[in-house]
């Protein structure tokens, strides 16, 4: 059995590659963001912004999920595509790769969220009643998306068809986040009494495909 | 083994349509629920096994498992699609409407969904020992979910579905005859399973 070494160096380096490197190539974190305006626009336009709360937090998360989707999904693909990765790998150690393409995929999620949360409230003339309840299930379902999203980039990396396969791939593993994410924002948009048991398995299953995906990922 | 199953298959068949009573109000297309519940179960081994075979493969970097579980996710699919079909029948029947999202019903959705997912992923990628370690891992990475989906999101929504035989009283809540050739269905589909998972 393998000890436990923190890598945390190359954690580090590797973020600020690909924060660097996000910032000189920004077609990732823009589509991001603009599939998620469009998307919120979409909706808010075609329901003229009067939407159920049940209904208006399936929807931001169905808008975050999508998005995610296609700034995630080239996390592995583009360093393939440059012909760095395998250099990458050579240089740091395997798990150094997955957690700090993690953290990244994590810090874009919620530059993500940070952009397109106050929008979508603003377009459907929504209120939070609960800002506490709203950030902590925002961020336990972003750390999931991040986890299961980074594994999923690294398996499609040799796939075809990578756009369409990364969601069919990731929605099965998230349910499970989303159906309490969905119910904890609309208790924190109406500010209704929740199920803190719903926060607690949100967690259980953030900590299990973080420690899922850092097995796994030796395999890859 | 295909005798044997022909014969009990046949059996069981016989037993549903003469000895089985018919379900009070429902008439005899209820007893879809005779091959409802042997699909479902046949779809969550089916399920297993694909990642029994994915971990062996991990371990192993043997094909053969590979190969085992590519042909149980693919049993698995078929299996689950005949349950789903068969319950939405059965919940028109019963309460109504083919789908209602109902906490097993969204479980055994997302197992077409996970079943679909594998299955694709597999046509994706063009490289074989690429295409078996990306599979494996996506079998063993869904898997976690099962917990979850069966156990946990059950309890957190209201369910239409009737309690499991053998319930938080410990007693059986059916008839003997329907709870026999019940059992006998769910042997006789699990055989099924194994037999075309042994054919080459």
């Amino acid at each position: 059995m393998k000890s436990f070494v923190c890598r945390c160096e190359q954690v580090v380096a590797i973020v600020r590659k690909d924060f660097v490197v996000s910032l000189r190539r920004r077609a990732a974190l823009a589509a991001m963001m603009m599939f998620a305006l469009t998307a919120t626009a979409a909706l808010s336009l075609s329901t003229s912004g009067v939407v159920e709360p049940k209904i208006l937090s399936a929807l931001l998360w169905v808008i975050i999920f999508f998005a995610a989707g296609a700034g995630v999904a080239g996390t592995f693909d583009d360093e393939a595509q440059a012909g760095t990765l395998p250099t990458l790998k050579l240089y740091a150690d395997a798990q150094a790769v997955l957690f700090g393409k993690m953290i990244h995929v994590l810090a874009s999620l919620i530059s993500l969220t940070v952009f397109i949360v106050p929008t979508f409230l603003i377009l459907f003339d929504a209120d939070v009643a609960d800002g506490l309840l709203m950030v902590a299930t925002l961020l336990l379902g972003l750390i999931g998306l991040s986890a299961a999203g980074t594994l999923t980039a690294a398996l499609t990396t040799s796939a075809v068809a990578k756009g369409g396969l990364f969601p069919i791939l990731l929605f099965p593993v998230t349910l499970p986040i989303f159906l309490p994410a969905i119910s904890l924002t609309e208790a924190a948009l109406t500010g209704a009494a929740f199920d803190g048991g719903s926060l607690v398995m949100m967690m259980m299953f953030d900590a299990m495909l973080v420690t899922a995906a850092s097995i796994l990922y030796d395999y890859l | 083994m295909n005798k044997i199953l022909i014969v009990l298959t046949a059996a069981i068949v016989a037993a549903i349509i003469f000895f089985v009573p018919p379900i009070r109000g429902l008439g005899e297309l209820a007893k879809i629920i005779f091959f409802h519940v042997p699909t479902a179960w046949v779809a969550v081994i089916a399920f297993f096994t694909g990642a029994w075979y994915a971990a062996k493969f991990l371990r192993t970097n043997d094909f053969t498992a590979d190969e085992l579980s590519a042909r149980a996710a693919k049993l698995g699919f078929v299996f689950v699609l005949l349950s789903t079909a068969s319950g939405a029948i059965f919940s028109k029947l019963t309460w109504g409407a083919y789908w209602n999202w109902d906490p097993r019903q969204t479980t055994i959705f997302v197992l077409i969904l996970i079943y679909g997912a594998y299955l694709t992923l597999r046509s994706a990628v063009a490289d074989e020992k690429v295409r078996a370690k990306v599979s494996a891992v996506y079998s063993l990475f869904s898997v976690l979910t099962v917990p979850f989906l069966v156990f946990i999101v059950p309890r957190m929504f209201f369910s239409l579905h009737p309690e499991p035989v053998l319930n938080s009283s410990g007693r059986v809540q059916m008839d003997t005859v329907v709870l026999i050739v019940l059992i006998a269905s769910v042997i006789d589909a699990t055989l099924l399973f194994v037999q075309l998972m042994r054919r080459s």
